[in-house]
């Protein structure tokens, strides 16, 4: 049980990075329904970024870490640093390969994102080589205890952060006209047009704020989790979006819960036994859970779309002619 | 004599046979005396006659073949061109044309080499189209428009006389340019006797080669007119008939198009340009990749079999992206995991091929000879079975739209690599499955280091699914596909079953991923999940998105482009930049300077990325579209097609100058 329960604890911390890439891919299709292949990427550079101004402030993987308030500032620093510079990163790649496919035909631009992630992929081997990279732990790890579970400090810290950014960017959405004239876009992008809005304005912005928050994951992914590779931004990409077609596209809070769930799943897969293993008496799959998470995670997806087209919280748009 | 009154020039065709002529005349001289080609006949003919290096018959009888076929067609195009030519382009414009497009790659490839002549080649023929477009935009020139003439029988018998003419005088002025370079090479003492009374038969051949293939080239040209009804008044009528004749032209006009439309039905694929020369560039493009094994060793020297080997490599890629096409760009299903059924088709052949399946089943280990001989019927088994699969995950996705379609797909993209990795009782997970059988033909055993037989087997595979594809795009089937791409609900209200057609889709793209597979599996010898990811996905969408959607001889473009840039190039380069000797020693050695872990094969990714941004943004319609697709794409920027604005009645004398025929 205490097993089971702190998986479920795994589960949610890592179902909350995953959402908050995922808030990026389906605030984006919800505006120009394009899926950002990059989005994952712009992720996996926030992650050398972040280890690059760790490096300024002097801290390596072998260095001592800072304790107390130089600990916070070095934290809002690079949290700031990291979601600035990844906000940056999304708003140029809006403008250079998508902004002049506006109005082409959907295959153009999603090439194109496949084309910016190639990119991306390849600058981040150059810049970090092949193997996995050490992220410094700085977040001290003490393990907290509720009952018989034990939960890494660094947890806490993850869903904390990742809680308040999503907060702050539901109030952002429902509440300020910003957020009111984003809703008017995805909508209706003539319409608001028409009202008003300017609509280059408003996908720059929406591409700036997710480019921040892939920044906020990245930073405390690297805390959490330790490590990253050029790859990551693939692989959690994948997932991410997976995490926002469960969700119903488009929608905000879907995206929210898509990636929980997606991380809750990932976490039950550990229980899977191995069929190889003797012990098992072959029951489970061959090599375990684990090994099988992607595809324990496309299957759900699958099956969830066969069930519900439109996703969990999306809305069945009938089409009209 | 007759003959010698319709092979004399009139002074108003002496233009067009010196334009003709001389353009065609310059490339095929240099690849003729520069480029060996002259070295392959003598070559051959020594052989025959006992003198020089012993050449195999049967690369003796291919070369003949190719040489004759190469010249003969050559001797017809030039015929073919005088007589059908319509004066839109200029003499001095079509000879700067062929020297950037044909000349200079000749000459490039025979200094550089292949790859960094083609390379050079190709960026040289960007910036000169570029450069081209924008010369012609500020001098205000306009290519005028083109009238389909109404020939009445003077006019057809003329047509013929000229195309006569054209390869008559070329005929007449090659054989002589040749007698007089193997004069000069005789009197220097380079040719053997035995050549130079070759030379003296090739010179009487070759005009009444000429003679004879131009009543050819006529005959051909003659197919592409329409000759007048009931018109009987000659080209010049006085004013009064005047009007009656461009009444009757009118109506033949439109009944002209009606019937060229009729053929065509949907413009689907073909490009709006005339196409009878496109015929002969097409028959000495087949011609050379048919006949390459035997003149490559003469063109190029050594190497052979290293490139023949990646031509094979390149040759799946083809068949993929046709399969791919039959997905996306029929049926419209964006298709992300297509990787899947390739490593199905692979897997299919790899397990049976090999030890795996009697050691699975444990059974006896089958014979190899038997097991060889078996590929041939297994290659429609593995592409059958990849079907199959592409029907069971198909039928998830018939309720999807577009996007989520592409996501599930993908999904599968990542789950069946996963399932091979994984289960490793069956398929040897990570090792993969090595000992693979090659095929075999009637008893000869091939083997991975052979690569001409594959280099045969990949291109009857590419011709027959070329076949298939242009079969089932002009069929019901396909026209339900490409309804189903436009607007499903139309096509659902027009009575496609959805459901069936969609599955269709998925199981065809399935099927020639198979092929590809299967025949993949048995060229390399071994089958290991690491080949496919979704990054081979990508490059297979890509090649046919940057090919032209839809369009047959676009993705098979695409597919030799992508491949060369992608996998061929990269390679090349690298095994350049180890040799002290070559210029990328030095530019690698500079730049991981800067950035170390640089090497080509680094930045694939990199230059592959900037591309597919960069074609999307410049020509999201890809490099040969289908003719539906650039008016899709170019819309807004088609100049001087007024959809509905006629300020000139049907009938009055200016009206044909208002609807230009395209």
């Amino acid at each position: 049980m205490t097993l089971f329960l702190q998986e479920i604890v795994v589960g949610l911390t890592t179902g909350t990075i995953y959402a908050l890439i995922a808030l990026g891919y389906t605030m984006v299709y919800g505006i120009i329904e394009l899926i950002n292949f990059a989005h994952g990427d712009i992720f996996m550079i926030g992650t050398f970024i972040c280890i690059s101004i760790f490096g300024l402030f002097g801290i390596t993987n072998s260095s001592v870490p800072p304790t107390g308030f130089a600990l916070v500032g070095v934290l809002v620093v690079t949290l700031l640093g990291a979601m600035l510079l990844c906000a940056a990163l999304g708003v140029v790649i809006e403008r250079v390969a998508y902004r002049p496919l506006r109005n082409a035909p959907r295959l153009a631009p999603l090439i194109s994102a496949i084309g910016v992630s190639l990119i991306l992929e390849d600058i981040g081997k150059l810049w970090k080589g092949f193997t996995l990279v050490p992220f410094p732990q700085i977040f001290p790890q003490n393990t907290i205890y509720i009952g018989s579970v034990s939960i890494n400090s660094v947890y806490i810290l993850v869903i904390v952060v990742a809680l308040l950014l999503m907060v702050a960017l539901q109030w952002m959405v429902t509440s300020t006209r910003i957020g009111r004239a984003m809703r008017a876009v995805a909508q209706d992008r003539e319409a608001a047009a028409l009202m008003g809005v300017n609509v280059n304005r408003i996908i720059a912005i929406t591409f700036f704020i997710g480019g921040g928050l892939a920044g906020a994951a990245a930073l405390i992914w690297g805390l959490a989790i330790g490590n990253t590779n050029f790859t990551l931004g693939f692989t959690l990409g994948l997932f991410a979006f997976t995490a926002a077609v469960l969700g119903g596209i488009g929608n905000l809070v879907g995206a929210m819960l898509g990636g929980v769930l997606i991380g809750l799943v990932e976490a039950m897969a550990t229980f899977i036994p191995d069929s190889t293993n003797p012990a098992s008496h072959g029951i489970g799959l061959p090599h375990g859970g684990p090994a099988w998470h992607e595809a324990i995670i496309f299957l759900v997806l699958i099956l969830i779309l066969v069930f519900r087209p439109s996703g969990l919280l999306g809305q069945q748009t009938p089409e009209k002619v | 004599m007759a003959i010698a009154n319709t092979l004399v020039p009139a002074r108003n065709t002496r233009a067009l046979l010196i334009k003709w002529i001389i353009g065609l005349l310059v490339p095929l001289v240099v690849f003729t005396f520069i480029w060996s080609g002259e070295e392959i006949i003598n070559q051959s003919l020594l052989s025959i006659f006992g003198q020089g290096n012993t050449v195999d018959v049967a690369i003796l009888i291919e070369t003949a073949l190719f040489l004759v076929i190469f010249y003969a067609t050559l001797i017809v195009l030039a015929g073919y061109l005088v007589a059908a030519d319509s004066g839109r382009r200029g003499m001095i414009e079509l000879w700067v044309d062929i020297a950037v497009f044909v000349v200079l790659p000749l000459f490039l490839v025979m200094s550089q080499g292949l790859i960094i002549g083609f390379a050079v080649s190709a960026i040289i023929w960007v910036i000169y189209l570029v450069v081209r477009g924008r010369v012609y935009k500020a001098l205000h020139i306009k290519s005028p428009t083109q009238n389909l003439k109404v020939l009445n029988a003077e006019q057809l018998a003329e047509l013929k006389n000229h195309a006569v003419q054209g390869s008559f005088w070329f005929s007449v002025a090659l054989a002589i340019i040749w007698l007089i370079v193997d004069l000069i090479f005789y009197l220097t003492g380079q040719l053997p006797t035995t050549l130079l009374i070759w030379a003296v038969i090739r010179t009487l051949l070759l005009p009444i080669a000429g003679y004879l293939l131009g009543q050819l080239a006529g005959t051909i040209a003659l197919r592409r007119t329409l000759s007048a009804e009931g018109n009987g008044n000659g080209g010049n009528a006085a004013d009064g008939s005047g009007k009656r004749m461009r009444r009757r032209q009118l109506e033949n006009l439109s009944t002209t198009r009606a019937r060229e439309e009729a053929r065509d039905l949907v413009p689907n694929d073909l490009p709006q340009r005339s196409s009878g020369a496109t015929r002969f560039y097409l028959i000495l493009l087949v011609t050379f990749v048919l006949f390459y094994p035997v003149i490559d060793q003469f063109l190029f020297g050594f190497g052979t079999e290293g490139r023949l080997a990646s031509y094979g490599d390149a040759g799946y890629y083809v068949i993929l992206a046709l399969g791919l096409n039959i997905v996306v760009g029929f049926a419209g299903l964006l298709d992300l995991g297509y990787v899947a059924f390739f490593a199905i088709g692979a897997y299919a052949w790899g397990i049976f091929g090999s030890t795996q399946l009697t050691n699975v089943l444990n059974l006896a280990p089958i014979d190899p000879h038997l097991l060889s001989a078996l590929f041939w019927p297994m290659i429609i088994v593995a592409a059958l079975i990849a079907a199959l699969f592409g029907v069971l995950l198909g039928a998830p996705t018939l309720r999807l739209r577009g996007d989520y379609l592409a996501i599930v797909t993908l999904g599968f993209g990542e789950i069946v690599p996963i399932v091979f990795l994984e289960m490793d009782k069956y398929t040897n997970g990570t090792n993969g499955i090595v000992g693979v059988h090659s095929p075999s033909f009637f008893g000869i055993n091939w083997s991975v280091i052979t690569p001409t037989p594959y280099y045969y087997l990949i291109l009857a595979l590419i011709a027959l699914s070329i076949f298939v594809n242009i079969r089932l795009r002009d069929s019901r089937l396909g026209r339900a596909w490409i309804a189903i791409r436009e607007d499903e609900i139309a096509a659902a209200s027009s009575g496609v079953n959805l459901v069936s057609t969609k599955l269709f889709a998925f199981a065809t793209g399935a099927f020639f991923a198979g092929i590809a597979g299967a025949f993949h599996a048995a060229k390399l010898g071994q089958v290991s999940p690491d080949n496919f990811s979704f990054g081979d996905s990508v490059i297979f969408l890509a090649m046919v998105v940057i090919g032209g959607i839809g369009s047959i001889p676009g993705v098979i473009v695409g597919a030799i482009l992508v491949y060369a840039l992608n996998v061929f190039l990269p390679a090349q380069l690298d095994a350049s930049a180890a040799d002290p000797t070559s210029v990328f020693y030095g530019i690698n050695n500079a730049i991981v300077h800067f950035i170390p872990g640089f090497s080509f094969g680094n930045v694939r990714n990199l230059i592959f990325g900037a591309l597919l941004v960069v074609i999307m943004i410049f020509r999201p319609e890809g490099l040969i579209p289908s003719a539906r697709r650039r008016r899709e794409f170019h819309e807004v920027e088609e100049e001087g097609v007024e959809v509905g604005a006629l300020d000139v009645v049907p009938g009055a004398p200016g009206f044909e100058e208002e609807v230009r025929v395209e």
